[in-house]
C-alpha cells in the first residue's frame, strides 16, 4: 500500500523536474559551457591521466629499457602482453587474490552504503534524544590514529580465530563513520522534510519510509560513498597485508610480491599495477554513467 | 477493535521512538567491537612502560606523555604536520570547489570528465611514488631539470623543509582534489535550479551567482569536507613517508609527521610503545580541537554568506 | 594483560550479540597452545614458514615434503624485509599468529635477542661449527641460548667501473686494483683522492653512509658497551674519529658522489658515471646489474678496506608462540645445512653462510658475466672467511647508529650543515634520547 501512495509523489516531483529542465533552457542556466571550462577541465584531466599512462608505459616495456632510459617516451614499448603474463603466472595466488579482493571490495561497499544510508538518514532527518551528541562521537571516531590500532585489532582478530580469514579485512569496514557523516550532510540538503511527512501521513513504517523516500533520494551520494569505498577497500594494502598474509592475500597483496627481489623490476611491478586498476576502470565506465545518471536525478528531486 | 487499534498506535509510537536508534545502531555496535577496544588499548598502553616486543612493564602513569613533550622531535613533526596540512587541504579544498563549479555545468562527455578528475584516486602509491621520486629528485629531477633550463638554481627538494613540505603537499593534492570534487559536484547537483535561475533574473553574473548561491548552499558539505580533511591531513603518514625511500623524514626530520613520529617510536629503533601510544592520544586530542576550531571557522563563514545570499 | 583482553572481547561481544564473535570467543587460538610436547616424529602436521625477499626455498619445501610425508609446510611471505619486521613486531606484540618458522635480518637482532623467551633455544651440539663463528656467536646469547640458525651472509667486497678507472690512468685488472687498494681506510680514501685529481668530476664512492656502515662494521664496540651500556656519544672517540674520515673525504676531498642509497638520483647515478667504486656486499651484485644495465666496464675486486666486513643476511627462528616446536627446529636445520643453502644459492643467489658450503664447487664455480666474467663467488668466499670481528649491537644500537647515520646525510646528500654543526646536532638528538 505506502509504497503505492509514496512512489506517486516522487513520479510527480520527477514530472515537475522534466517540466523544470524545459524552462531552464529559456533561461540559459545550463546552456553549453564556453571552451575556456573545457580547457581548464581538460588541464586536470590530462595531470590526472598521466601517472596511468606512465605506468602503461612501464608495463609494456622491460627492466633494461627502463634503467637506460630514466624519463620514459612517450609511446609505449611492445612487451605489455609479455609483462602481463608474467604478472598472473607467477607465484603470488593471483586468482585467489583477485576474487578475494572482488569479495572483499563488493561486500564492503554494499554494507557501507546500506549502514551508512541508514544512520545517515536517521541522523539528517529523524528526531531523537542525543542525535547531536552521537554524531559528533561518530566523526570523532575519525580522529582516532590509525597506526597503533594494528596491533589490539590483531589481538582481537586472533580472540576470534580470524587470522587469515576475510571477515578480519571485512567486519571492521563494514560501516564507517566517514560513510555516515556523509550521508548525513547529504540528505540534510538533498532530503526535504515534506517528501517524509507525505509518506508518514500516507501510513508507512519508519523503514518503509526509509526505503521508498530516502534511499532514493540518497542515490547520487550512494552511488559515490559506493565507489569510494570500494577504490579503498581494493587499494588498501597495510592491515589485509597483517591480518591475511600471502597465503591467503587480496590483490596489493600478492601484488606487492612482484617486489621480492633486491633489484626492483618496474616493468613487472608495473604490469602487476596495470592489472590491479583495470577492474577499476571497467567499473568506472560501467558506474560511472549510472553515477551521472544519479547525480541527475538527486539534481531533479532537489 | 479498539484494543487492536491501541496495540498498533502503540507499535507505531515505538516504531517512531526506536527506530532512529536501531538504524545508527551498526554504526555503534561495530565501533564498540573493532573501535572502542584499540582505544582503550592504546590509553592502557599509554600510560605503562611498554616495549612493543617486550610487553607491558610497570604503570608509569604520565611519564610518556611528559617525556614526549620534552623531546624536540615531538615539536618538529608538530611543525610538520600543520605545515603540510595548510599546505594541502587549503588549495585542495578552493580547487575543488571550483573544478566541480566547471563539472557542475551542462558538458558534453559528463562521464568522461567526472572519472577523469578521479583518476588519481586509483593509481597505486608505488607508481605514484616513484613517479614523483622523478619529479622531485634532487640532482636528476624533472623540476629542477626545467629550473635549470629556466636559469634559476636548483631547488634542495628533500633539504629544505618548506621546499619538502611543498613537494609532499602536491603529492597529497595530486591524489586528493578530484575526489573532493566529485563529492562537491554530488552536493552541488542537488542545488535546486530554480535558485540559480532567480539569481539570474535578479542579474548575478556567474561568479556572484557561485558566492551568493553555490557556497552558501553547500555548506554542509564544506563542513563535511573540511572536517575529513582535517582529520585525514593532520594523520597524514603515506606520502611523506614515500617521499624519500628511506622513510623516516629526512636526516633532520624536517618532513617528519606526527603520525610518522608515531611510527618511529614504536616500530622504529626505540620499539617504546608507550610513548607511541602516548602520542597517538595527543594527536587525537590535536585532532579534536583542530576539528572543532575548523568547523567553527566553517559554519560562521558560510552562514555570513548564506546571510547575504537570503537578502 | 591476556584475561583482560579476553574480558575486554567478552564484553564486545555481548553488547554485540554477535554469533560470529561468540563462538570465535569459545575457541582457543592454536596459537596460544604449547605443543613442544608432540614426540610422536610421525604426528601429521603443518608448518608454516615465513621468509621474505628472496631465500630460495620454494623447491626445498617440495624436497622436505616428499620426504617426510606427514609434514605440509606452508609457506608465508613478504615482499621487503621492512614489511616483513612490521609483520612479525605485530604479532610478537599481539601474542600470537606467527609462524612455526620466522625468518629474520640481522639488522633485527639487536631488538630481538632482548628477549630470548620469544623464541626456542635450538642450541644442538651436533650443529657446532655449521657456520661461520662469527655469524653463530651474534645469536647466542650470553647463557649459550641459540635464537637462530643462519642462512646467508653478505660478505663485502669493492666494486668498480674499470673503464673509468681506465680514463683516469688507473689500473683496471681486478688484481691489479686490489693491490692498489689493500690496506686500511685511509689507503681507500688516499686512492679516492688521487683518483678524483685525475676522473674530471667522477667521484670516488656513492654515499657517506654507506661508507660509514661499512666502517663501524669492524669496530668491536661501536655504540655500546659489552654489558649493553651505551657509550655517551660526545665521549665515543673512535666513532668521532670514523665520522671526521669520512666527513674529511667526502666534503672537503669530494670524494663522494653525495647520494643516498636507494634514491631516485642515486638509481639515476649508475646510468650516467656518477662514482666509480661502492661498497659491495654479495647481494648488491643483482642490484648493480640490474640499475647499469647496458653500461660496460663494472668489475670486482678481492679486497675490502681495514679487512673483512658484512653486510646483512639473516637466520632462521622458532618462536615460542607456535604449536610445533621440535618439528619446526628439525626442519629450520634441514633447510640451513650446507646442501640446502647451496641449492639457495644456485636458485636465488643467497650467499651461503655456512663454512662447509664455502668450499662447495658449484659455489666457487660461478662466475658473472656483467662483472667481466669475474669469479664472484671465489672472490666472496675468500671475503667471507676475512670478517673477523662481530661488532657487538646491543638495545640501543640502532638509534645510536641512526644519529650519526643521520648527521653524515646533512653534510653529504642535503648539504645543509657542516662537519662540525652537524656533529652537534647528533650530539642534541643523543640527549634528547634519554638514555643516561
Amino acid at each position: 500500500m505506502s509504497t503505492q501512495m509514496s512512489t506517486p509523489m516522487i513520479e510527480q516531483l520527477a514530472g515537475k523536474g522534466a517540466a523544470r529542465a524545459a524552462r531552464r533552457k529559456l533561461h540559459g542556466v545550463d546552456k553549453r559551457p564556453g571552451w575556456l571550462t573545457y580547457c581548464a577541465l581538460a588541464a586536470v584531466v590530462l595531470i590526472s591521466f598521466y601517472p596511468i599512462w606512465f605506468t602503461i608505459l612501464l608495463a609494456s616495456s622491460n627492466a633494461g629499457e627502463i634503467a637506460r632510459n630514466p624519463i620514459p617516451s612517450l609511446i609505449p614499448a611492445g612487451e605489455f602482453l609479455t609483462n602481463v603474463t608474467r604478472v598472473i603466472e607467477s607465484d603470488i595466488k593471483f586468482w585467489t587474490a583477485l576474487a578475494n579482493s572482488i569479495i572483499v571490495s563488493t561486500v564492503t561497499a554494499i554494507s557501507v552504503v546500506f549502514f551508512s544510508t541508514l544512520a545517515g538518514y536517521s541522523f539528517a532527518k529523524l528526531r531523537f534524544r542525543g542525535s547531536n551528541g552521537l554524531l559528533v562521537f561518530v566523526i570523532a571516531t575519525m580522529a582516532v590514529p590509525t597506526q597503533l590500532s594494528i596491533v589490539p585489532l590483531f589481538i582481537l582478530m586472533s580472540e576470534l580465530d580470524w587470522v587469515g580469514k576475510l571477515q578480519a579485512v571485512i567486519v571492521p569496514g563494514m560501516v564507517t563513520a566517514f560513510g555516515v557523516f556523509w550521508m548525513t550532510q547529504y540528505l540534510r540538503e538533498a532530503l526535504p522534510f515534506e517528501l517524509i511527512e507525505a509518506a508518514r501521513v500516507d501510513g508507512a513504517s519508519m523503514i518503509r519510509t526509509f526505503w521508498s523516500v530516502a534511499m532514493p533520494a540518497a542515490r547520487p551520494a550512494a552511488a559515490m560513498l559506493a565507489l569510494f569505498t570500494f577504490v579503498g577497500s581494493w587499494t588498501n594494502f597495510f592491515w589485509p597485508f597483517i591480518i591475511l598474509g600471502s597465503a591467503n592475500p587480496t590483490l596489493p597483496v600478492a601484488l606487492q610480491l612482484l617486489q621480492a627481489s633486491y633489484f626492483k623490476d618496474y616493468s613487472l611491478i608495473m604490469a602487476g599495477v596495470v592489472v590491479a586498476t583495470l577492474p577499476l576502470v571497467i567499473l568506472f565506465a560501467v558506474a560511472g554513467r549510472q553515477l551521472v545518471a544519479g547525480i541527475m536525478q538527486g539534481a531533479v528531486k532537489g | 477493535m479498539n484494543q487492536q487499534l491501541t496495540r498498533s498506535q502503540r507499535l507505531s509510537r515505538l516504531d517512531v521512538k526506536a527506530s532512529p536508534y536501531l538504524y545508527i545502531s551498526p554504526f555503534f555496535i561495530l565501533f564498540f567491537i573493532v573501535g572502542l577496544f584499540p582505544l582503550v588499548y592504546t590509553a592502557w598502553v599509554s600510560v605503562h612502560d611498554w616495549h612493543l616486543i617486550g610487553g607491558q612493564g610497570e604503570m608509569v602513569g604520565l611519564t610518556n606523555y611528559i617525556d614526549v613533550l620534552q623531546q624536540p622531535n615531538f615539536f618538529k613533526a608538530l611543525r610538520n604536520t600543520f605545515s603540510i596540512f595548510l599546505l594541502s587541504s587549503v588549495p585542495q579544498v578552493l580547487a575543488a570547489i571550483v573544478i566541480a563549479y566547471l563539472l557542475d555545468t551542462n558538458l558534453r562527455a559528463k562521464t568522461f570528465w567526472r572519472m577523469g578528475v578521479l583518476l588519481p584516486y586509483v593509481v597505486a602509491p608505488v607508481a605514484v611514488s616513484l613517479i614523483f621520486a622523478k619529479i622531485f629528485a634532487d640532482q636528476s629531477g624533472l623540476v629542477n631539470a626545467v629550473l635549470e633550463i629556466l636559469g634559476t638554481s636548483p631547488i634542495g627538494w628533500h633539504a629544505d623543509p618548506f621546499a619538502a613540505h611543498v613537494a609532499i603537499a602536491t603529492m597529497v593534492n595530486f591524489r586528493w582534489t578530484g575526489y573532493n570534487a566529485l563529492i562537491f559536484l554530488a552536493a552541488m547537483q542537488a542545488i535546486p535550479r530554480e535558485i540559480y535561475e532567480a539569481a539570474i533574473i535578479d542579474g548575478a553574473n556567474r561568479w556572484r551567482t557561485f558566492f551568493s548561491v553555490t557556497v552558501p548552499m553547500l555548506r554542509p558539505t564544506i563542513i563535511f569536507v573540511v572536517i575529513t580533511s582535517t582529520i585525514g591531513g593532520l594523520q597524514i603518514f603515506d606520502e611523506p613517508r614515500m617521499f624519500d625511500t628511506l622513510g623516516q623524514g629526512g636526516a633532520d626530520r624536517q618532513w617528519m609527521t606526527l603520525t610518522m613520529y608515531i611510527y618511529e617510536l614504536g616500530w622504529g629503533a626505540q620499539k617504546s610503545f608507550g610513548r607511541a601510544a602516548a602520542v597517538s592520544w595527543l594527536l587525537f586530542l590535536i585532532i579534536i580541537a583542530v576539528g572543532v576550531i575548523n568547523f567553527l571557522i566553517t559554519r560562521s563563514i558560510s552562514s555570513s554568506s548564506s546571510g547575504k545570499a537570503g537578502r | 594483560m591476556r584475561a583482560a583482553i579476553r574480558n575486554l572481547a567478552a564484553v564486545a561481544c555481548v553488547g554485540a550479540l554477535l554469533t560470529a564473535c561468540s563462538s570465535g570467543n569459545g575457541t582457543t587460538p592454536d596459537a596460544t597452545q604449547n605443543g613442544s610436547a608432540s614426540a610422536d616424529p610421525n604426528e601429521k602436521v603443518t608448518l608454516t614458514v615465513a621468509t621474505f625477499n628472496e631465500f630460495g626455498y620454494e623447491e626445498l619445501f617440495e624436497e622436505y615434503m616428499a620426504d617426510n610425508p606427514n609434514v605440509t609446510i606452508e609457506a608465508r611471505k613478504a615482499a621487503t624485509s621492512n614489511e616483513a619486521r612490521d609483520n612479525m613486531n605485530t604479532r610478537l606484540a599481539a601474542g600470537s599468529g606467527l609462524a612455526d618458522i620466522e625468518a629474520i635480518e640481522i639488522d633485527w637482532l639487536t631488538e630481538l635477542m632482548q628477549y630470548p623467551d620469544k623464541f626456542v633455544d635450538l642450541a644442538d651440539p651436533e650443529l657446532d661449527g655449521r657456520w661461520l663463528d662469527w655469524k653463530s656467536a651474534a645469536v647466542t646469547t650470553e647463557d649459550g641460548k641459540v635464537i637462530g640458525y643462519g642462512t646467508d651472509i653478505g660478505p663485502e667486497a669493492i666494486c668498480y667501473r674499470a673503464d673509468l678507472f681506465e680514463k683516469a690512468g688507473f689500473p683496471t685488472d681486478r688484481e691489479e686494483v686490489a693491490d692498489l687498494l689493500e690496506g686500511d681506510w685511509d689507503t681507500y680514501f688516499n686512492v679516492g683522492k688521487d683518483f678524483v685529481a685525475k676522473s674530471g668530476g667522477v667521484a670516488w664512492f656513492d654515499s657517506a653512509s654507506a661508507t660509514f656502515q661499512g666502517m663501524v662494521n669492524q669496530v668491536e664496540n661501536p655504540f655500546e658497551n659489552s654489558d649493553g651500556t651505551p657509550i655517551p656519544l660526545s665521549e665515543n672517540d673512535e666513532i668521532k674519529a670514523i665520522y671526521d674520515d669520512i666527513a674529511t673525504a667526502a666534503t672537503d676531498d669530494n670524494l663522494s658522489a653525495g647520494l643516498a642509497q636507494w634514491s631516485e638520483d642515486w638509481t639515476n647515478a649508475f646510468q650516467t658515471d656518477k662514482f666509480a667504486t661502492m661498497l659491495c656486499p654479495g647481494w648488491m651484485l643483482g642490484v648493480i646489474e640490474g640499475n647499469a644495465q647496458g653500461v660496460e666496464g663494472w668489475d670486482i675486486a678481492n679486497v675490502f678496506p681495514g679487512g673483512g666486513g658484512n653486510w646483512g643476511g639473516s637466520y632462521l627462528t622458532v618462536p615460542e608462540q607456535g604449536a610445533n616446536h621440535e618439528q619446526a627446529k628439525k626442519l629450520a636445520a634441514w633447510l640451513t645445512a650446507p646442501e640446502q643453502q647451496i641449492k639457495a644459492f644456485q636458485a636465488k643467489g643467497t650467499f651461503p653462510s655456512q663454512v662447509e658450503a664455502l668450499e662447495d664447487p658449484a659455489l666457487l664455480d660461478q662466475t658473472n658475466a656483467f662483472f667481466n666474467d669475474a669469479p664472484t663467488g671465489q672472490i666472496l668466499a675468500e671475503r667471507a672467511k676475512a670478517i673477523e670481528v662481530a661488532p657487538f649491537k646491543g638495545p640501543n644500537y640502532f638509534a645510536l647508529a641512526q644519529l650519526v647515520t643521520d648527521a653524515l646525510n646533512r653534510l653529504d646528500v642535503e648539504g645543509t650543515d657542516d662537519a662540525a654543526g652537524s656533529w652537534d646536532k647528533a650530539l642534541e638528538a643523543y640527549n634528547a634520547l634519554g638514555l643516561s
